[in-house]
């Protein structure tokens, strides 16, 4: 992965940002530091059903939702709006996620969403995550029940500018190979089934 | 499965010329905090007045409201660096989301969440580090004997 160019220049003056949030104080906060990353178009909704009549009357660029609103009501509302086919269905989603209860984590990646980011928020991981989604390469897939961008990351590996979750992930580019590879002898040997006693 | 590639007018919008630089971004975003700092704070003092209300509610809405109102002042307490207030209010969340919360435990969460924001404390590191540890300590021992 490469680190970002610190030189290089961002621009959301002219992106339409929904922040949907049940808290007007983390409404605050995440409009707060859209507006500090030059964000001029903000809406901002506190309710479920504010969020859809905006989605169908106003194109977005990008949409940051606490899912836990209205116990829980956010990630059916990411999840219709991806099946919407209305101007809104394929726009960027971010997830803010304060304490999260188990089942909530996959509820999230089964939205259609495209990133997560837990709170607090701060003003770097915010637009680090914007970023992401600005050029996630991933295509969207639709298999009915999920329409979003794909979830496989194994081969993609983690975004730019990121070491991934696991510390112990290879860095790229690997090098060259310092061992002679393994037989399929060796291979086969590794994954042969063998009879264990409980 | 249908695969498609969306159009992305972010990814466009984000290389427009006149942009700033992400340092800069970063910057004027934490200066736009510190604006409503006062007013979060006065915020989350409130909602943990509410939590100390709700603490000993034994109704499924009582709870709810009391894992939502924890919820928030995690993270907004988080934002503005009350950290041992955040994770007290974390280890309330998780606490009530795990059931059955001895009242006990959610007491001396109420009790210490109040303590951290008393100025005494609030202003001294090591009081606060201190709050944080006996809470951790009173929790396990309450977990420990309503296990036995």
């Amino acid at each position: 992965m490469s680190a970002p160019d610190p030189d290089e220049r961002l621009n959301l003056t002219k992106a339409n940002v929904l922040a949907v949030d049940g808290s007007a104080h983390s409404l605050d906060v995440i409009g707060q530091i859209l507006r500090g990353f030059g964000v001029s178009t903000l809406s901002r909704c506190s309710n479920i059903e504010e969020a859809e009549k905006l989605t169908r009357v106003k194109t977005f660029d990008l949409i940051i939702i606490d899912p836990s609103l209205e116990r829980g009501e956010g990630y059916a509302f990411v999840n219709r709006l991806r099946h919407s086919m209305m101007k809104n269905a394929n726009v960027p989603v971010v997830l803010t996620t304060g304490h999260v209860r188990g089942r909530d984590v996959a509820r999230g990646r089964d939205t259609g969403a495209n990133y997560m980011v837990a709170k607090p928020v701060s003003p770097k991981i915010l637009l680090q995550r914007i970023e992401w989604v600005a050029r996630d390469p991933r295509p969207f897939v639709d298999i009915g029940d999920y329409i979003g961008p794909d979830r496989r990351f194994k081969f993609a590996g983690p975004p730019d500018g990121s070491d991934g979750r696991r510390t112990s992930d290879l860095k790229s580019p690997l090098g060259d190979a310092s061992e002679p590879n393994l037989s399929q002898d060796e291979v086969n040997a590794m994954i042969k089934p063998q009879r264990v006693t409980l | 499965m249908r695969k498609f590639y969306p159009e992305v007018r972010l990814r466009r919008l984000l290389k427009e010329s006149g942009g700033s630089r992400r340092e800069d971004m970063i910057d004027r975003a934490a200066e736009r905090l510190e604006e409503i700092r006062a007013k979060c704070l006065t915020a989350i003092d409130a909602k943990v007045e509410r939590v100390s209300g709700l603490a000993l509610s034994t109704s499924d809405e009582g709870i709810e409201l009391c894992y939502d109102l924890s919820n928030e002042i995690f993270a907004e307490a988080g934002t503005f660096d009350l950290t041992e207030l955040s994770a007290a209010a974390h280890s309330l969340c998780s606490l009530l989301s795990a059931g059955n919360a001895p009242a006990g435990a959610i007491r001396v969460h109420v009790d210490a969440m109040r303590a951290l924001r008393r100025p005494e404390i609030a202003g001294n590191k090591h009081m606060r580090a201190a709050v944080l540890a006996e809470l951790r300590g009173l929790v396990d021992r309450i977990r420990e004997r309503s296990k036995g």
